[in-house]
């Protein structure tokens, strides 16, 4: 039986070093500019340290996924090309690919390196899938987080290319790259330059015995003496809707998959994606290390398979608000 | 320029869909209507079997009738819908809009309008796209004034049709998850319609009392009414074909005469302005998105 891959993120060299040495499958990483969606200061890797990493990975016996996941500017698109070429010049084992405009450049260009559907493209289904596997040859898709796990199995059941789905971490609740939530308070377009709440966007004010998270001048969330505050996000703000105040959208935790992990592999997915390329080598460690565990004791015995305690208090313990959610997995959630 | 009548976007019910339908066809000097549901699949609107006999009722307006199709496509019966709706605009010599890459690859090889929910950020997307068969685009959104410059301005092989959405609530995004139903402690499984109680979405605020959201069932949109009139001579300048007008609850008929009179020069933008906000009970709108600045802001044009 063909295992379920533990794909990991790397920020940096340190994390994609941390996510070899506790068992990643396979690595996700991407260059330092607007290129791909995680575009923080000090992230990400210049070309010598992509080298670097990819060697390491490899020598370990590890893949390398390079991720180039926003859409190339008007003015000046040209940075996005040379990452593509890059990409294959490096030979990642795959590049993740959002647009189309580069997905045919990359299929034309570089016939031989394999395309994973980056979830930005926002392909929920069937239709989608075929399209850009008829155009592009796509290799995999990674899904995004709206559809439940029996609609993952009949999804699977209709297409040819291998499904990626998020295991663990940040939870976007929205269709991903089609999100205008961002720059709607920011001005700053998560497709375009790469970051989602920018952290020059963000204020943190305490008076009167309050804290309030601002994005972009707009009041996320204010909480009461000893409650912990959550990075800001419109997503998971705490708005006043049909005369209450509560997370409109969703509360600030992590996607958690470990209690339904065979119901997800039996949909069959072919990967297992940890989110966090901005996070810590640290939690790239940890949390790499409790999927690999859990996808080994999956394995081991399918029909025995029983989240452990321990892993959950230790991913919850990553996770903001130090809580977990099975998401848009579970039909109840939607 | 000529004036779009953008998809309703909100749950109005069959019957008073029809009578916007029919009112804006034949009372309204919008030159183009856009017909479907594009928010949520459950939703009670016009039947897909309706929608034939509606289309033939709506032709004598002598307006242009495109089919709209889902945003976010998921489910099976969605997709055999879309087949359905491909069809019947094929069969009927309609444009169809798709909001989704599912709505492309269907409707591939056919006249297809890329929605506002396609992304196309720049003219090689554009031009792969024209490829596979769309013939006009509007606008994300988010795309600002220097952005929609540069894509129209681009070199092409074959012309297509810009369009800018300019008036109405901005659709931002699209969840799984129902915010309507889940304000009422509901799923969306079980979601009691409710969004058909929120003809113009459900009010979120800020803590500190601000308008920033409305909820629109699985679709998130601005609180602020967006309103490029005042930036209809630079429109213009940039070549921008059609301007979209979406469908809110009240006034619509009036609010397409203020554009149109301004689109004439019967008024001037300021004078556009003013009688717009008349229709908007005095409240702020927005513009920011076109100005490269937060999308709920305002700026002068």
């Amino acid at each position: 039986m063909k295992k379920v891959e533990v794909l990991a993120p790397a920020g940096n060299l340190p994390s994609l070093r941390a996510a070899v040495d506790n068992g990643a499958d396979a690595v996700y990483f991407g260059f330092r500019d607007a290129t791909n969606a995680r575009n923080f200061e000090g992230l990400n890797f210049s070309e010598s340290e992509a080298v670097q990493g990819i060697d390491y990975a490899r020598r370990h016996g590890v893949k390398a996924n390079v991720v180039l996941n926003t859409f190339p500017q008007v003015n000046d698109p040209s940075p996005w090309y040379r990452a593509v070429d890059a990409a294959a010049r490096l030979k990642a084992d795959a590049i993740i690919l959002a647009n189309a405009a580069l997905l045919r450049y990359c299929r034309e260009r570089h016939p031989q390196l394999p395309i994973h559907l980056s979830v930005q493209a926002s392909a929920s289904n069937a239709e989608a899938i075929r399209f850009y596997q008829r155009h592009f040859n796509i290799a995999r898709v990674i899904l995004p987080r709206v559809l439940t796990a029996p609609e993952i199995r009949a999804l699977h059941e209709k297409i040819d290319v291998e499904l990626e789905v998020f295991a663990f971490g940040g939870l976007c609740v929205m269709a991903e790259g089609r999100c205008h939530l961002s720059s709607f308070v920011t001005g700053v377009s998560p497709n375009i330059e790469g970051v989602c709440s920018p952290a020059r966007a963000v204020r943190f004010e305490n008076t009167d015995g309050k804290l309030r998270t601002r994005l972009g001048g707009a009041l996320i969330a204010e909480y009461a003496e000893g409650e912990d505050a959550a990075y800001p996000t419109i997503c998971k703000g705490r708005f006043e809707a049909n005369d209450r105040v509560y997370h409109v959208m969703e509360e600030p935790g992590s996607l958690n998959i470990l209690e339904i992990l065979p119901q997800v592999i039996e949909a069959g997915v072919s990967s297992l994606k940890i989110e966090g390329r901005q996070r810590t080598k640290s939690y790239v460690g940890t949390v790499t290390k409790i999927l690999r565990q859990a996808v080994d004791a999956y394995y081991e015995a399918p029909g025995a398979y029983r989240a452990k305690p321990a892993w959950l208090r230790a991913l919850n313990a990553t996770s903001e608000g130090a809580t977990h959610t099975l998401g848009t997995y579970e039909e109840s959630w939607q | 320029m000529k004036i779009s009548m953008g998809p309703v976007l909100f749950e109005w019910g069959r019957t008073a869909l029809k009578d916007f339908y029919r009112r804006m066809a034949f009372e309204t000097a919008a030159d183009v209507l856009y017909l479907g549901e594009v928010v949520c699949s459950k939703r009670q609107g016009i039947h897909l079997d309706e929608l034939e006999p509606l289309v033939r009722e709506l032709a004598p307006s002598g307006k242009e009738l495109v089919v709209s199709t889902l945003g976010l496509v998921m489910s099976d019966e969605e997709q055999e819908n879309l087949h359905r709706l491909k069809d019947l605009a094929v069969g009927m010599g309609l444009k169809i809009e798709a909001n989704d890459m599912a709505g492309i690859g269907v409707g591939e090889g056919h006249a297809l309008v890329a929605g506002p929910h396609v992304n196309v950020y720049n003219p090689a997307t554009l031009d792969f796209l024209q490829e596979v068969g769309v013939v006009r685009m509007v606008f994300p959104v988010e795309l600002p004034a220097d952005s929609i410059a540069g894509i129209i301005q681009a070199p092409r092989a074959r012309p297509v049709e810009f369009e800018v959405f300019a008036h109405g609530r901005l659709p931002l995004t699209f969840s799984a998850r129902c915010y309507t139903a889940r304000a009422f402690r509901l799923s969306k499984a079980n979601c009691q319609y409710k969004c058909g109680d929120f003809p113009d979405g459900l009010i979120t605020r800020t803590q500190e009392g601000e308008g920033l959201l409305s909820m629109n069932g699985i679709q998130t949109m601005s609180e602020k009414v967006h309103t490029l009139i005042g930036e209809v001579v630079r429109l213009e300048a940039l070549g921008v074909e059609l301007v979209r007008l979406s469908p809110q609850s009240r006034f619509m008929s009036e609010i397409v005469a203020v554009w149109r009179d301004t689109l004439d020069r019967r008024l001037s933008p300021e004078e556009g302005l003013a009688k717009l906000a008349e229709f908007n009970g005095g409240e702020p709108f927005c513009n920011g998105y076109f100005h490269n600045k937060p999308g709920m802001s305002y700026h002068r044009p």
